[in-house]
């Protein structure tokens, strides 16, 4: 079976350039201090944020002028093919470590000191890309959370069909037949990248075009988010006036 | 506020110059100022001089900095030190509360030697204070050496609230017992409370 067929489609019907559909929803959960639901094609994540608040783990380890961030990246059972035993195991723990670090790039710590951060995502559907998925849920569930930021973080993937044409945001499928896979987190506005990562050796010749591929998906991602969040503060922010009465206690 | 300009963490609001400055919620970046925060932005001009770009938030995420006034309460107590719970920063109400500590040499600016902690304290006061600067520690250091910070609600041994008579005094309202305290002296309309 080939990846893209002769007229230039993909298995799922999309073309090599083309995203699955985004949907969203911020503040998804009253109780965590921020949080947002993602869905990128069929792939569904939550995501949910604690803090700032006084920091529980580690307290001899932690940094005395800036936030402790803590992560954790889990999947539901029910969130592939065939049942998961543990949400959690090594290649969760793998990307837990991934996720802290693209997030801690864009978080403005320094505004939080001797504070801790909890970022808590979860898996609810599984269908390529979750690790992508999760940053930007994460994203989104940090400024639902009000926490200070210099930029979103964004994230995509992409591979190579046929050995030369490279394919965004991709599915299950194609993560699991096809060549290499990419993964990229960036800050879209500064252009800097959080994140690097692939699957298995990629060529050289074929790095440039399948990041650019990726950085493209990411940049399209964004400019989705951003209207979408855009239009969520339109909608909640005048119902509770901009936060202005607290200026006036 | 008509026409206002909604915006996402990392947008570019204005040009950081002579007339404009850093508020709320916003940082430089290489001469311009950039939006940390989603809301709405405000440009603040109060002062003829320079205009405050901020951006203002549905819930602003607050943690105590030094120099900060915070209410706390008393929770353990001995010789030395005290335990106290922030509740809150500056009039802002914390969602959860941090845990300080004050020790005997905070906690008056004279005869600090002279200082008896059960003479000054008693848990479940409500203490206003002030965040003294970072050390290595790991919780944070308050004092209450200004006129202005001390107990401010306080209930006698009987659990009947008291009312200050002097700076180391109170009263219970109900048996009339004086009890010592290190008494905060309020300002009229909680002008220090809002700084």
């Amino acid at each position: 079976m080939d990846l893209l067929s002769r007229q230039g489609l993909r298995t799922d019907g999309r073309r090599s350039g083309e995203l699955r559909r985004i949907r969203c929803k911020m503040g998804v959960f009253n109780q965590p201090d921020g949080s947002a639901y993602l869905e990128q094609g069929n792939t569904k994540v939550v995501a949910a944020i604690y803090g700032p608040h006084e920091i529980r783990t580690n307290r001899a380890k932690a940094p005395n002028d800036s936030a402790v961030i803590n992560c954790q990246y889990s999947m539901a059972t029910f969130s592939r093919s065939e049942r998961k035993r543990r949400p959690r195991d090594n290649k969760s723990a793998e990307l837990t470590l991934h996720l802290k670090q693209a997030m801690a790039t864009a978080i403005k710590t320094d505004l939080y000191p001797k504070s801790q951060i909890d970022i808590f995502v979860q898996v609810l559907q599984s269908d390529g890309g979750n690790y992508s998925v999760c940053v930007n849920a994460a994203t989104l569930a940090l400024i639902d959370a009000g926490i200070a930021m210099e930029e979103f973080v964004i994230s995509c993937t992409s591979s190579l069909a046929n050995g030369e044409t490279p394919l965004v945001d991709i599915s299950h499928l194609e993560e699991t037949m096809g060549g290499p896979s990419l993964t990229v987190a960036i800050l879209p506005i500064s252009g800097k990248i959080a994140m690097l990562e692939t699957s298995q050796r990629i060529h050289i010749n074929h790095l440039e075009p399948v990041l650019t591929e990726a950085v493209r998906g990411c940049r399209y991602i964004y400019e989705n988010l951003n209207k979408i969040i855009k239009k969520h503060y339109e909608e909640i922010g005048g119902a509770l006036n901009w936060g202005t009465e607290e200026y006036n206690i | 506020m008509e026409n206002r300009i909604v915006c996402v963490p990392g947008q570019r609001l204005c040009r950081l110059d002579s007339t404009h400055t850093l508020g709320k919620g916003t940082y430089k970046r290489q001469d311009y100022i950039y939006s940390s925060l989603a809301g709405i932005v405000n440009v603040d001009n109060t002062n003829n001089k320079i205009s405050v770009v901020e951006v203002l938030s549905k819930d602003q995420t607050i943690v105590p900095a030094p120099g900060d006034i915070v209410t706390a309460m008393v929770t353990t107590l001995n010789q030395d030190m005290c335990k106290c719970l922030i509740t809150s920063v500056c009039g802002h109400e914390l969602n959860e509360t941090y845990r300080s500590s004050l020790r005997r040499q905070d906690v008056r600016m004279k005869e600090i030697d002279k200082i008896d902690m059960l003479q000054c304290f008693r848990p479940g006061d409500i203490i206003l204070a002030r965040i003294l600067p970072m050390t290595e520690a790991h919780t944070f250091k308050l004092t209450t050496a200004e006129n202005e910070l001390g107990v401010v609600i306080a209930c006698s041994e009987y659990g009947h609230p008291m009312t200050p008579i002097s700076w180391t005094e109170m009263k219970c309202t109900k048996t009339s017992a004086v009890e010592y305290r290190k008494v905060a002296k309020i300002v009229q309309d909680n002008a220090d409370e809002n700084t």
